[in-house]
C-alpha cells in the first residue's frame, strides 16, 4: 500500500508538523480546579524525535492526550490550541478527529499488554487499524505483514496469526509500534513506550524507533521519565515541571549547558555509568515535586531551588529565550544570564567518607560474611502439587553463591526473570529453598526452621521496591515500627523514645509517627520503610529495587540516606538494581545474574570498567547514559528474548542471545554443549563465559 | 542527619479511625440517611411495641377479616386482632433473627475464611466445607433443621447463620489471597510477624470493607429466609407473628380479605429497602477514592 500523501522532506525546518501553543488543561474536581497542563507550548517538525520529559505529575502524560484529545471528563483542555499541519486539532468536531486519529497522529502507550486485545489475532489488530480508515480487509492485511516485518518480528507468515499472549513484552510492544503506523501517520506519540520493558529489550525499541524515524521520515515525540531514552533516542527536548514548560531546546543545549536551574540539579543528582562520584553523596534535590492539586503560586520549583529570590514565589517566570540558539527557559535567574545554574563539580567530599572503601574493606573480606548464600536453588515450579501429578521444577535460581560484608554493598543486577528477587526473597524466608545453603553470620539457617528464621530476621531485614504497598495502609507509622520494635524486644515505655530516634535517623520528622501512609510521599514512605527495617538493628539489609518506584529527584535523596545509615551502622547491602547506574554508585562488589545464574562476579570497578561477560557487556551498553556524548558509543543490542528458566537452553544459558557464542561463531560449540562455570579472569572478577576475554571487542 | 530535607506536602492527619471515618461516611450520603432513617423507625418501633401496644398482639376485637379502615390501618385478621399491631409484633421476630444471626454468622464466615492464613490446606478444607453449604438452597437447610430441632426462633436462627458463612467466608479467604503477596504482609512477614499475628493486624482489617458491605447484604436475605420459611409453615408458631407468618396467613385468606397481605408485604419491602440502600452506601463509600 503507498501513501497517499507525500512525506514531507525531512529537512524543511520552516514549517512545524504540529505546533502547541498556550495549552492548559485542568481537571475540575469537586474541591476545586487542578491545573495539570499550565501554559505549554512547542513544535515538532517533520523527522523530528522531541522528548517530553518530567516527573510524575509534572503533566507530559496529560500533554499527549490533550493532543489527542483523549482525555477523559473531568480532565478538559481550557485554552490553547495544537495545530496539526495548519488545522487546529482542538477545533475539530469528535467526528473528524477520529479520523486524523491513527491515519495522522498514533499514540503507543507505556504498557504493551493492556494495549493489545487478548482475544484477537494481532494480524487482524493491525488490519483492523486500517479497515476503520477504508482500507479494504486483503490489503489490510498484506500490508500488516509489511509492518511486522519493518518493526522487526521474525517469521512473520506465522506470527501474524498469533495472539498478544504468545508474544513476548518486547515484541508486543514491536506490535504496538506496527499498529501505529498502519495509516502512516505523520507523526508518532509513545508514552513511555519502553518504561514496563527491560534494559536490553528498551535498546531494541529505542533502535527500532530511531530506524522508522530514519526510514519513514516521521516525527516523534516521546513522553518519559527517563533522561537517559532522551539523550539516546531524540532531537529536541522539552523539560516539564510541575505542569509547566521550564525548558526547552535541542537535547545537545539541554544536556551540555542546561539553563533551567531544575534540569541542571537533576542532570547532576542522577548516578552515573562512567560516575567518578564513588563514596560521594549524591547532590540530591531536596524537598519533593509540588502537588498537582496545589502547586506554588510562582515558579514551581522555587521551593526546592538553590538560586530562589522573591520574585520566584510570586509570580511564574515566562519561558524565554536564553542565548542565542533557540534554547529557552523559564527562569528569573537564568534570564538574567548573571548566574550559572549548572552543578558542574560536584562538592569536595567530606573527609570521612571515603574511609570506608579501601582500608575497611580489606578487613572485611577477611571476616565472616554477616550474609551469604552458597550454591542456592529455588525452585518455582513444582508448587502445584496433585495427588499424582507433579509438576517438573522450575529452577528460578540454580547453584547461586554470594556473600555480603559488614559495611559493604553487594550490587545484584539482572533483569526481570533473572531470578534476583526470588534469590533475596528466599534468604528472608518468603520463598522455599530448595538446595543449597543460606548463612546468617556464618550460622547455617537453610532449614528455616522457627529457631533459624528468628536469626535470620534479627540480622536480616528488607527494604521492598513499592513504598506504596509496602505499608499497610489501616495502621499508623506508629503502629508500624512499634510492631518492629516489639520484636526486637523493646518494652512498652521505651518504644516511644526508640520509634522517635527512629523517625530522625530517617530524616523524618517525629511528630508524624501517628499518621496514615496515605499521607506521605513516595519518598518518605520509603523512609518508613527503611526506619521499619532498622528497626531490628539488622546487621544486613536486603534492598529489593528501593528507588526504582521513585521520582528522579528524589532518587538520590534515598541513594544518600542509604549510604549515610551503612557509614554510620555498618550495614551490609545486598542491593538488587536493574538499573546499572544507581547500582555503580552504591556497590563495592557486583553480580550480574542471567536466568538464574551469575555470569559475572567481582568489583564495581572491574565489572563496570573491563566487562569479562559478554551479558554484562551489552547490559552497560544497552543501558540509556544520560549524557549526549554517550551517543556516539559503540553499542551491544542483544537479538531476542530472556528464555523460559524451565526450558533453559542447553550449556550456556545465554548462548542464544550472545554476540560472541554460537550464533555468530558457529564453531564454537562448545557453548551449547557445556555450561560454564565462574572462573577468574584476567582483569580479577570471575565469569562464566568460555570466551570471557573476548566480551568487549566483538560486536 | 540535619542536612537530609523533609519532603513537604503532607496532610493533616485524621483524629478518628479512618476505617471507622469512612463507614460512617456513608451515612452522610443521601442513601445511607434515608437507608437509615427507615431501619431506625422500623427498629424503634420495634423494640417499643410492648409501650405501644400494651395490650400485645392477642388482642381481638369484635369483628374479623375486614379490609383496610380508620380504625385498623392494615386490617383485622381472622381472629379479630389488629394486623399493624401483629405486623410491628412480628419485624420484633424478624430483626430480633436477623440482628444476632446475620452479625454473628458474618463473624464466623470471615474467621473460617480466613484459616487459610493460617495453614493453606486448613484452609481448603475450610472452603470445601462452605461448598457443601452452598449446595443446599436455603429452604432445603431451613427444612432439615426444622425436622431436628422442630419448628421456631432457633430453627431460624441457625438457617440465616449458616447459609450466610460461604458469601462470607468466600469472601475473607479472596481478601486473604489477595493481601497474602502484597508487600506489607510481606514486610510484616520478615519482621517476624506470626501467623495468627498477621491475620489480626494485617489481614482482618483490610478484608472488613467486604465484611461490612456483605453484612448489610446479608440483612435483607436473612429477612427473605425467614418469611420463606413461614410461608410453608416452618416459621415461629402461632400464635407468635412474624412478617413471614403474616404473609402466610395473608395467603391463605386472599380471596375474604385482599388487603390482609398488604400491610405485612409493604413492611418487608421496607426493611429490605434500607437494609439494602444502607449496603449501597457503604459500598460506594470504601470504594471511594
Amino acid at each position: 500500500m503507498t501513501s497517499t500523501e507525500p512525506l514531507a522532506p525531512v529537512t524543511a525546518k520552516d514549517v512545524p508538523l504540529l505546533r502547541v501553543e498556550g495549552l492548559r488543561t485542568e481537571f475540575r474536581l469537586r474541591n476545586g480546579g487542578v491545573k495539570a497542563v499550565n501554559d505549554v507550548s512547542f513544535d515538532i517538525y517533520p523527522g523530528d524525535v522531541l522528548g517530553i520529559v518530567g516527573e510524575s505529575g509534572s503533566g507530559k502524560s496529560v500533554t499527549a492526550r490533550s493532543i489527542m484529545r483523549m482525555l477523559r471528563p473531568p480532565g478538559e483542555v481550557v485554552a490553547g490550541s495544537v495545530r496539526l499541519g495548519g488545522e487546529d486539532l482542538l477545533a475539530l468536531p469528535e467526528r473528524e478527529m477520529r479520523r486524523r486519529r491513527g491515519s495522522k497522529v498514533a499514540m503507543v502507550f507505556q504498557d504493551p499488554q493492556a494495549a493489545l486485545n487478548p482475544v484477537m489475532k494481532v494480524g487482524d489488530q493491525i488490519a483492523e487499524a486500517m479497515t476503520l480508515h477504508g482500507v479494504d480487509r486483503q490489503t489490510a492485511r498484506r500490508r500488516a505483514i509489511e509492518l511486522l516485518d519493518q518493526v522487526g518480528i521474525p517469521d512473520v507468515r506465522t506470527k501474524i496469526d498469533h495472539y498478544p499472549h504468545q508474544f513476548s513484552g518486547g515484541m508486543r510492544q514491536r506490535v504496538v509500534i506496527a499498529i501505529a503506523l498502519a495509516n502512516d501517520p505523520a507523526l508518532l506519540i509513545a508514552d513511555e513506550p519502553t518504561t514496563a520493558l527491560d534494559v536490553t529489550i528498551q535498546a531494541q525499541i529505542l533502535r527500532l524507533l530511531a530506524r522508522l524515524r530514519t526510514e519513514l521520515g516521521i516525527a516523534i515525540a516521546i513522553i518519559t521519565h527517563d533522561m537517559g531514552v532522551v539523550a539516546e533516542l531524540c532531537t529536541d527536548v522539552v523539560v516539564m515541571y510541575g505542569g509547566r514548560t521550564v525548558e526547552k531546546g535541542t537535547v545537545e543545549q539541554v544536556f551540555e549547558q542546561p539553563r533551567h536551574p531544575y534540569t541542571a540539579a537533576l542532570l547532576a543528582a542522577m548516578p552515573r555509568l562512567d560516575d567518578d562520584r564513588i563514596g560521594q553523596p549524591l547532590p540530591a534535590i531536596p524537598g519533593a515535586p509540588p502537588d498537582p492539586a496545589a502547586p506554588p503560586p510562582g515558579c514551581p520549583f522555587a521551593p526546592r531551588c538553590r538560586f530562589t529570590e522573591d520574585v520566584c514565589e510570586h509570580e511564574p517566570p515566562e519561558l524565554l529565550q536564553i542565548g542565542t540558539d533557540g534554547q529557552s527557559a523559564a527562569c528569573f535567574v537564568a534570564q538574567r544570564a548573571t548566574t550559572d545554574v549548572s552543578v558542574r563539580d560536584p562538592e569536595p567530599a567530606p573527609a570521612d567518607i571515603s574511609v570506608h572503601a579501601a582500608p575497611e574493606a580489606a578487613v572485611a573480606d577477611a571476616t565472616t560474611p554477616v550474609l551469604e548464600v552458597r550454591d542456592l536453588r529455588i525452585d518455582v515450579g513444582s508448587r502445584r502439587r496433585g495427588l499424582f501429578h507433579r509438576d517438573p521444577p522450575v529452577y528460578a535460581v540454580d547453584s547461586v553463591s554470594l556473600s555480603v560484608h559488614a559495611g559493604r554493598t553487594l550490587g545484584l543486577v539482572g533483569e526481570s526473570g533473572c531470578g534476583k528477587s526470588t534469590l533475596s526473597r528466599s534468604i528472608v524466608g518468603i520463598n522455599r529453598v530448595s538446595g543449597g545453603s543460606v548463612l546468617v553470620d556464618g550460622a547455617d539457617v537453610s532449614t528455616m526452621g522457627q529457631a533459624d528464621l528468628g536469626r535470620v530476621r534479627s540480622s536480616v531485614q528488607y527494604l521492598f521496591q513499592d513504598p506504596y504497598a509496602s505499608l499497610n495502609p489501616r495502621r499508623t507509622i506508629r503502629q508500624s515500627l512499634s510492631e518492629a520494635l516489639a520484636f526486637r524486644g523493646v518494652g512498652r515505655r521505651e518504644r516511644e523514645e526508640a520509634a522517635r530516634s527512629l523517625m530522625e535517623q530517617v530524616g523524618l520528622r517525629a511528630e508524624h509517627l501517628d499518621r496514615y501512609p496515605h499521607a506521605f510521599s513516595g519518598g518518605q514512605r520509603q523512609r518508613i520503610g527503611i526506619a521499619r527495617a532498622l528497626a531490628r538493628q539488622p546487621r544486613a539489609l536486603i534492598l529489593d529495587e528501593p528507588v526504582s518506584a521513585l521520582d528522579m529527584s528524589i532518587q538520590a535523596q534515598i541513594i544518600n540516606l542509604l549510604e549515610q545509615l551503612q557509614n554510620e551502622l555498618g550495614l551490609g547491602y545486598l542491593f538488587i538494581a536493574h538499573d546499572l547506574s544507581v547500582v555503580r554508585h552504591l556497590s563495592d562488589t557486583v553480580a550480574v545474574m542471567y536466568l538464574g545464574r551469575i555470569v559475572e562476579y567481582g568489583d564495581a570497578a572491574d565489572v563496570y570498567g573491563n566487562p569479562q561477560h559478554p551479558y554484562t557487556a551489552a547490559l552497560m551498553s544497552s543501558s540509556p547514559v544520560p549524557s549526549v556524548s554517550a551517543r556516539t558509543r559503540e553499542r551491544i543490542v542483544l537479538p531476542g528474548d530472556l528464555p523460559s528458566p524451565a526450558n533453559p537452553p542447553s550449556g550456556c544459558r545465554f548462548r542464544t542471545r550472545c554476540p560472541i557464542g554460537p550464533l555468530v561463531n558457529p564453531e564454537r560449540t562448545i557453548c551449547t554443549e557445556i555450561d560454564p562455570q565462574l572462573t577468574l579472569t584476567a582483569t580479577g572478577q570471575r565469569a562464566a563465559c568460555h570466551f570471557a576475554d573476548n566480551g568487549k571487542e566483538t560486536e | 542527619m540535619a542536612d537530609i530535607p523533609l519532603e513537604g506536602g503532607i496532610p493533616r492527619a485524621r483524629r478518628l479511625n479512618p476505617t471507622l471515618a469512612r463507614y460512617l461516611s456513608a451515612f452522610r450520603t443521601p442513601k445511607g440517611v434515608i437507608g437509615l432513617s427507615i431501619l431506625a423507625v422500623m427498629s424503634l418501633a420495634a423494640l417499643l411495641a410492648p409501650v405501644l401496644f400494651p395490650g400485645g398482639y392477642d388482642e381481638q376485637g369484635r369483628e374479623a377479616l375486614t379490609g383496610i379502615s380508620a380504625g385498623h390501618i392494615f386490617g383485622v385478621d381472622e381472629f379479630g386482632r389488629d394486623i399493624f399491631v401483629r405486623s410491628v409484633y412480628g419485624l420484633r421476630i424478624d430483626l430480633s433473627l436477623i440482628f444476632t444471626a446475620v452479625p454473628l454468622s458474618m463473624a464466623i464466615g470471615v474467621l473460617l475464611g480466613l484459616s487459610g492464613a493460617l495453614s493453606e490446606h486448613l484452609g481448603s478444607a475450610v472452603q470445601r466445607l462452605l461448598d457443601v453449604i452452598i449446595g443446599f438452597p436455603g429452604l432445603i437447610l431451613g427444612i432439615c433443621l426444622v425436622a431436628i430441632l422442630g419448628p421456631g426462633w432457633p430453627a431460624l436462627f441457625l438457617t440465616i447463620l449458616i447459609s450466610g458463612l460461604p458469601t462470607a467466608g468466600r469472601l475473607a479467604r479472596g481478601a486473604w489471597l489477595a493481601q497474602q503477596s502484597r508487600e506489607y504482609v510481606l514486610a510484616a512477614r520478615v519482621l517476624g510477624v506470626s501467623r495468627p499475628q498477621l491475620l489480626v493486624r494485617h489481614v482482618l482489617p483490610n478484608a472488613m470493607d467486604s465484611a461490612v458491605v456483605n453484612a448489610a447484604v446479608w440483612m435483607v436475605v436473612g429477612v427473605y429466609i425467614e418469611a420463606g420459611l413461614s410461608i410453608v409453615g416452618l416459621g415461629v408458631q402461632p400464635p407468635t407473628p412474624s412478617l413471614g407468618v403474616l404473609l402466610n396467613n395473608g395467603l391463605r385468606f386472599v380471596t375474604q380479605s385482599p388487603t390482609y397481605i398488604v400491610g405485612p408485604a409493604l413492611l418487608l419491602l421496607l426493611v429490605a429497602v434500607g437494609f439494602s440502600l444502607v449496603s449501597d452506601a457503604l459500598n460506594e463509600a470504601v470504594n471511594r477514592r
